[in-house]
């Protein structure tokens, strides 16, 4: 199978040239990318005084006095936890459903795969707000809204589409004939699929289960208009704790914080797989 | 007893060759497909077709979800009308594809840019891109409010220090959220800020896979760099392109957290995207069946610009090969 690369280090690249412009440019693009949040990040260290002066302070002495007011004051830890609960949840259940179907679309050649590829795609085009009228309706009824297992059902059918796409393209990767000859001795197709398949699949499911994971920690329209209290997930806390009449800018700072200090951490950790799984997936026809 | 005989016999119990089962079983090649999809597939008809067609019900009745008391009754595509006559759908219309088409547009050429930079000079910026990614990564929700406090007047970084240039030059305080014209173009630039790191990781995998030899042809026959770039670079890398372009349209389409924390869709309505008239109509005005046909006019317009732009990628490809 395709070895997962991580970005351009292809032989094909032109041949290298060093022009001292370039790293300025970069070098640039950079500080343009990260400062921002890294301000706002300084800014949640800050005291209260020192995050309202009009003129920007760099140098301070660091407090921890708005993660103070969230943790103990506001209980931002228990929307911290539905977060958790919620993404793992959902990135289990749409990797592992979404994986037969891509199984199947990539490796069998039936009439209306073409339909059905195109129409789970369609899934991802509508914009989230357009559906969450009868969404609400329906959580309403069912006596979903503002409830974890609700988020959870809902974030495994929006991330389901994503998962197909990305797993058929690498299932097409994987010669057929390892299962095949794997089923000639006499293995089922399932434990062909779980002894042959799965193994190599390892790294490109870890890909899709990363980016999956991040979006259903990052999403804020569904999860601000069906939770009110007991399901509140991060986005929608972290939206009422620093857009108010009286902006805080320290606890605004460290709202941030505590919703990417896992994001960060991730992607430190898994860049690679990250990086590889998000352009190889979606480049791939 | 093996794992394999183990589980040989759990399939024939699953599959036994005479029981109703075996005919959906993995040596039908037309049904097994279908029988391991069926799972994805009454998801997404659950949460995608069932809200659909709730959706067109909705739409042709009358429901206004902050008066359950009014009796509802058929009134067939007045909903839509109302919708087609407002001359603030036609405004949001207008917006949206000028923020698309806008945003779209400069963040192509710029990561195109980037990516190319990053190729050609590699040794040295591989542990740059990190920071390069840095506001992708981030959650659209935090990167409105880095920028909201960015731009915020009176404490935000921008304010302070584009507002001492501006003010040196004489030209006074510019007042990048408060002004109609200068407030949609602000987020024009949040968004670009935001997404050219998705453009520069998309084009970068493409160009990562162009092979080399024609590059080495080129070479030979002396074709200068500009040239190089637009006859061999830029048709090689379509493929890369249009799947790039098609989902960032898709998503600067459905822009909605930055819009709604930069600005709420002001000053006035000069930021009023399709996304934000359909939330204000549906959840302020509580209007929800003019709501329900909004969001099937968007729908529409949507799924007629991801056919076109399938067909198109499918055709250029097709012709690129």
């Amino acid at each position: 199978m395709k070895k997962l690369s991580s970005m351009p280090e292809s032989p094909s690249a032109p041949p290298v040239q060093r022009n001292w412009w370039v790293y300025v440019v970069l070098i640039l693009v950079c500080v343009v990318n990260f400062l921002p949040y890294l301000r706002v990040v300084m800014t949640g260290f800050m005291d209260g005084a020192t995050s309202s002066s009009a003129t920007p302070i760099w140098f301070f002495t660091p407090s921890l006095e708005a993660f103070d007011y969230l943790i103990f004051e506001k209980g931002i830890m228990k929307n911290f936890f539905n977060s958790v609960v919620v993404s793992l949840a959902s990135t289990f259940f749409s990797v592992t459903i979404g994986m037969f179907c891509a199984y199947a679309l990539a490796r069998y050649d039936f009439p209306g795969r073409d339909d059905v590829s195109f129409w789970v795609l369609t899934n991802r085009m509508m914009p989230p707000v357009a559906v969450l009228i009868p969404i609400f309706v329906t959580f309403q009824t069912a006596g979903l809204l503002d409830t974890l297992l609700g988020l959870i059902i809902l974030y495994t059918a929006m991330q389901l589409p994503f998962v197909v796409w990305m797993l058929t393209g690498y299932f097409r990767d994987i010669p057929r004939r390892y299962e095949e000859s794997a089923m000639v001795d006499g293995d089922t197709w399932f434990a062909a699929f779980r002894k042959v398949t799965l193994p190599i699949m390892a790294p490109s499911i870890t890909a899709t289960a990363i980016f999956v994971m991040i979006l259903s920690w990052n999403e804020f329209a569904f999860a601000t208009f069906l939770t009110s209290n007991q399901a509140k997930t991060m986005p929608p806390a972290i939206m009422a704790y620093s857009i108010g009449a009286d902006i805080k800018w320290n606890v605004l700072g460290a709202a941030v914080v505590l919703i990417t200090a896992p994001l960060i951490l991730f992607v430190l950790l898994l860049q690679r797989q990250l990086i590889s799984g998000l352009s190889q997936g979606v480049v791939r026809k | 007893m093996s794992i394999s005989e183990h589980t040989t016999a759990a399939h024939a119990l699953t599959f036994g060759q005479r029981g109703f089962l075996s005919r959906f079983g993995p040596s039908n090649r037309t049904m097994f497909p279908w029988v391991l999809m069926a799972p994805t597939l009454i998801i997404l008809f659950a949460i995608g077709i069932y809200p659909f067609l709730y959706s067109l019900y909705i739409a042709g009745h009358n429901v206004i979800l902050s008066k359950p008391y009014i009796p509802q009754y058929f009134v067939g595509l007045y909903q839509y009308q109302a919708v087609v006559q407002d001359p603030e759908f036609w405004h949001a219309l207008r917006k949206t594809l000028l923020f698309t088409v806008q945003a779209v547009f400069i963040e192509f050429w710029l990561g195109l840019g980037l990516a190319l930079l990053v190729q050609r000079q590699l040794q040295g910026v591989a542990f740059m891109r990190i920071f390069i990614l840095i506001p992708m990564i981030l959650p659209p929700l935090v990167a409105a409010l880095v920028w909201r406090y960015m731009f915020y007047p009176g404490a935000g970084l921008m304010t302070y220090y584009v507002g001492a240039v501006t003010r040196a030059l004489g030209l006074g305080e510019i007042p990048f959220l408060s002004d109609p014209v200068i407030a949609f173009q602000t987020l024009v630039f949040v968004d670009v800020w935001e997404w050219t790191p998705f453009m520069f990781l998309m084009l970068s995998a493409g160009l990562a896979s162009i092979p080399r030899q024609p590059y080495e042809a080129a070479e030979i026959d002396g074709a200068g760099s500009w040239r190089v770039f637009w006859t061999i670079t830029m048709p090689l890398l379509r493929p890369a392109i249009l799947i790039a372009v098609i989902i960032r349209t898709m998503d600067a389409f459905r822009t909605y957290e930055l819009i709604v924390i930069m600005t709420r869709g002001g000053p006035g309505n000069a930021t009023t995207t399709l996304n934000v008239f359909l939330t204000k109509t549906g959840l302020e005005f509580f209007d929800a069946s003019k709501a329900a046909a909004l969001s099937l006019i968007m729908m529409m317009i949507i799924i007629v610009m991801s056919f076109v732009f399938i067909r198109v990628f499918r055709s250029k490809t097709e012709v690129a090969e």
